[in-house]
């Protein structure tokens, strides 16, 4: 009994330390500036508000911001799903010769890291001339490789029975890929979306190199802009952090299932 | 059946045209063509010229290369086996079936879906020398306030540390979904034995966690190569570039400095540290199975 004790609290205690950061984010966000920077540790001294979130919609670009990141991550995740279905759909469900090596191909995209192509890429879109602009932030994105993993090996398990059933009544690929492979796919695809949208919202390195134009940033790179420009504000610095990780923290709570299972499933891959 | 042979070729080409024209636009080609710019020298306004392997000859005789590829080594070093040995022990707490169990998933990988902005700004506020949240715990101790991220002997150990609270968490899925997959005879057994709970752990659960347990640390080891965006945004590199690692040189030499071809040359030196550890998965992997 005394044992099991110990283990709840200590476990209480291991929640409290997890979440601290996350409460004092919150706490901090709600401060009046003048009661962020003191010495005492207290909640609150000065009654908590809101004077950060509206600073923050109406001093700063953060809305603008706001908006690029939804606009980027909804596009990321559309046309991600687009181009990794229909590549998964070929190398799961079409046999012909030499559909192993490419399946190979594109699964060594997995150890091609960002951070060592993002020169190149660079140089790549300011020729292009779309550097600077939100679909430069989108395209390096959709070729997702994790992506046409995850799909091929759900659309292998869809039964054979039912695609040889269409084809008989003269169905066509696109007929069949549309109304059969989707619809049975759907889990898988989720996964997917929500594993794209995450990176996309997320994505840093990137957006901070391809675009110059504070109005166009997306939310994480304006984050990070704040502490350049507001240095020492940090309440306001929280009520940003906040605003930025709202949609996340909402996808987190719904979707809770769907986000484990994606991450488990990079780990089968090995 | 007609119409499925026929079609075959064609069906394939416009099945999978998009995908691999931005997969060749946007991956294939700028890893030919940075390994292409790396035996160049080239800073956006001169005319590139041909020095074959001087910019590799120049990195490992760079102090900087070499000072930023120390820091990302250290980084490396220190993150790895804490975050992995973290996350396994989260992950004993969160395969419980128990209700507490749930909670602990949900509690300990909420922070893995933060960005790094956001937890680079959150984890610089916590560590503020004058008003941060650990030195004011501190100083109801009657401690003394620690230089977190300002003091060269903390300053990269407090990186690893937020980053050990932001990512154990994915750790933790891996390991719980291995965990999970053991059937349950095997525990059973190993009950009717008499094996205690500390036996059962080290005979039974960690040694069948093998092949997770090294998928876990060539990702974690790649992951933790690629080191960047929370220390930019904790640190800037600083105190004195202590925490300047490889890819913020990097990306220094590139956007500050225009040294494209040199920049390059860093890149794909970081590239083949990673594609060796992925090829120490690869022969480790065939001979586990």
């Amino acid at each position: 009994m005394m044992k099991r004790t110990i283990g709840a609290a200590a476990l209480v205690f291991l929640f409290a330390l997890w979440l601290l950061p996350l409460f004092w984010l919150i706490i901090t966000s709600l401060k009046a500036e003048q009661d962020v920077m003191t010495d005492h540790l207290a909640l609150f001294s000065v009654a908590p508000s809101f004077v950060n979130y509206a600073k923050a919609f109406g001093g700063t670009d953060i809305l603008k911001w706001f908006k690029n990141s939804v606009i980027v991550a909804s596009f990321t995740t559309l046309f991600t799903l687009f181009l990794n279905s229909t590549m998964a759909y070929v190398l799961s469900r079409i046999k012909f010769r030499g559909r192993n090596s490419l399946l190979l191909f594109i699964l060594a995209g997995m150890m091609v890291p960002f951070e060592v192509i993002i020169i190149q890429l660079y140089l790549e879109f300011n020729a292009l001339g779309i550097l600077n602009t939100l679909a430069a932030v989108i395209l390096p994105r959709l070729a997702l490789p994790i992506g046409v993993f995850i799909l091929t090996q759900f659309f292998k398990g869809i039964p054979e029975a039912l695609e040889e059933a269409a084809y008989m009544d003269g169905a066509s690929r696109f007929l069949i890929f549309r109304a059969i492979i989707l619809p049975l796919g759907k889990s898988a695809l989720f996964v997917v979306a929500i594993l794209s949208f995450v990176n996309a919202w997320n994505d840093f390195l990137w957006p901070l190199v391809s675009i110059s134009d504070s109005a166009k940033y997306t939310i994480t790179v304006g984050i990070a802009n704040f502490q350049g420009t507001h240095g020492t504000e940090y309440a306001l610095i929280m009520a940003g952090a906040v605003i930025a990780s709202i949609p996340l923290i909402v996808m987190y709570f719904i979707f809770k299932k769907n986000i484990v299972k994606g991450i488990a499933m990079t780990g089968i891959k090995g | 059946m007609q119409h499925r042979n026929r079609y075959v070729a064609r069906d394939i080409a416009l099945f999978s045209a998009s995908y691999l024209i931005v997969y060749f636009a946007f991956l294939v080609f700028p890893v030919i063509y940075g390994i292409y710019l790396s035996f160049f020298d080239w800073n956006i306004l001169s005319t590139k010229k041909f020095i074959g392997f001087k910019n590799f000859v120049e990195a490992f005789g760079d102090p900087k290369f070499l000072a930023s590829f120390a820091h990302t080594c250290q980084f490396v070093l220190l993150s790895t086996p804490t975050i992995i040995i973290i996350g396994f022990l989260l992950a004993l707490i969160a395969v419980r079936p128990t209700k507490s169990g749930k909670v602990a998933e949900t509690v300990f990988f909420l922070p893995y879906i933060l960005s790094t902005t956001v937890v680079g700004t959150l984890w610089a506020w916590l560590f503020q020398k004058n008003f941060g949240l650990f030195n004011q715990i501190l100083a109801q101790f009657g401690l003394k306030p620690i230089g977190w991220l300002t003091d060269p002997r903390y300053a990269m150990a407090s990186i690893v540390g937020a980053t050990i609270w932001w990512t154990a968490g994915f750790n933790m899925i891996l390991f719980s979904a291995a965990i999970k997959q053991i059937p349950d005879e095997i525990y059973d057994s190993a009950r009717m034995d008499g094996a205690g709970r500390f036996a059962t752990l080290t005979k039974i659960t960690i040694p069948l966690l093998k092949d997770t347990t090294l998928l876990v640390v060539i990702l974690q080891l790649i992951a933790s190569f690629k080191v960047f965006g929370q220390a930019y945004v904790m640190t800037g590199g600083g105190p004195y570039a202590t925490t300047e690692v490889l890819v913020q040189y990097v990306y220094k030499t590139g956007f500050s400095y225009f040294r494209l071809g040199y920049a390059s040359a860093m890149s794909i030196l970081l590239f083949m540290v990673i594609l060796i550890i992925s090829g120490f998965q690869f022969i480790l992997g065939k001979e586990s199975k």
